[in-house]
């Protein structure tokens, strides 16, 4: 019987030289602060030898563009490619130094896919979508120079409105952890992405955060409160710019009701950085 | 609901702008030019020739985009 063997958020820029010229020093302090929390998370994924890597993020219209915007999309074949942008700017420079090709998971994509179907969840698929820094930044910061085990990506629509609802990722979550149960490998998890930034994604709103409705997230994550969480409305999340904690809703439907455990929380002016881990039975 | 999901044309010439550098090259040589066969408002149109990255965002233009735009990026 399988299980999940390791369950962890973070957030998924990670690059020191970006936060420098978006926040100065201290945004460099913090982002290696985080970054050392998060590859020793790495170091714990690593020491459960796990069969499969999940890897639950969300696209910044780079893998999909007008043509399709899936609210929930499981990738699947055998092999993931980086996404590639030419001069690559802002949140995309930082994948520049990272390898190009990640093996995956095919059987458990294709059972998480086909089995969430037949469970009545409408997942879209995809063979060719690349994969960008909310799922490359996080992953290559875990391991380092170790291997990479094969992935699972899947992505949540996070950014284009309408979104699936925060229960609805949650429920999802919760089929994936069945799927795990029913397999017959160790499994890691992880969620990217947050926590609040880019309220309203609004231009000029760049640089405000919301302390309060992190920390609140933070209190019900770590009390294993998941009740609230799963009433969290698109309104809340757009306002906040908690966008991307649709993610963290699906991890947490895998892994409730454990609990979390805070690995790092810093506040800057441009995002609240954090690593987060699970407390699994 | 309509203004959430109405900007289609503003966001697809982001997209074009991003991920087609000829086409980047094209609008950075001469803006009107490249934009001749756009369906866009004037508004949009002018936010676009101008490059102002606000304007186009608060047109309904996603932020990842206008914030990631090789050379042309709003910050």
């Amino acid at each position: 019987m399988g299980r999940i063997v390791f369950a962890g958020a973070m957030s998924h820029v990670l690059d020191p030289d970006y936060y420098d010229r978006a926040c100065g020093e201290l945004g460099r302090r913090s982002v290696v602060a985080a970054m050392d929390e998060i590859a020793r998370m790495g170091e714990r994924l690593s020491a459960t030898n796990p069969d499969a890597l999940i890897v639950v993020a969300d696209d910044h219209l780079n893998a999909f563009s007008f043509n399709c915007v899936p609210a929930l999309c499981v990738r699947i074949g055998r092999r993931v490619q980086r996404m590639v942008q030419d001069h690559a700017e802002a949140f995309d420079k930082v994948l520049d130094h990272m390898p190009t090709e990640y093996p995956l998971h095919e059987a458990l994509g294709n059972a998480i896919l086909e089995q969430g179907l037949a469970a009545g969840f409408d997942l879209a698929m995809s063979w060719e979508a690349p994969v960008d820094h909310a799922f490359l930044s996080p992953i290559n910061t875990m391991h380092g120079a170790r291997p990479i085990p094969p992935l699972v990506p899947i992505f949540v629509n996070a950014f284009v409105a309408p979104q699936p609802t925060a229960r609805r990722c949650f429920a999802f979550g919760q089929h994936i952890a069945r799927v795990v149960a029913q397999s017959p490998w160790k499994v890691g998890i992880i969620a990217t992405g947050g926590l609040s930034h880019f309220p309203e994604l609004s231009l000029p709103r760049v640089g405000e955060t919301d302390t309060v409705f992190d920390r609140r997230l933070i209190h019900w994550m770590e009390t294993g409160e998941h009740g609230p969480l799963q009433e969290l409305t698109a309104d809340e999340l757009h306002k906040t710019g908690s966008h991307e904690f649709l993610n963290w809703m699906v991890l947490l439907g895998a892994v409730t009701p454990a609990r979390a455990e805070v690995r790092y929380f810093g506040e800057l002016p441009r995002i609240n950085l954090a690593a987060v881990e699970w407390r699994l039975a | 609901m309509e203004a959430r999901v109405s900007r289609y044309e503003v966001n697809s010439l982001l997209y074009r702008l991003k991920k087609d550098p000829e086409f980047r090259a094209r609008f950075v040589a001469n803006a009107d030019a490249a934009l001749a066969g756009a369906d866009l408002t004037d508004a949009e149109r002018a936010a676009f020739v101008a490059r102002d990255m606000r304007k186009i965002n608060e047109l309904g233009g996603y932020l990842h985009l206008v914030m990631s735009i090789p050379g042309l990026a709003g910050h």
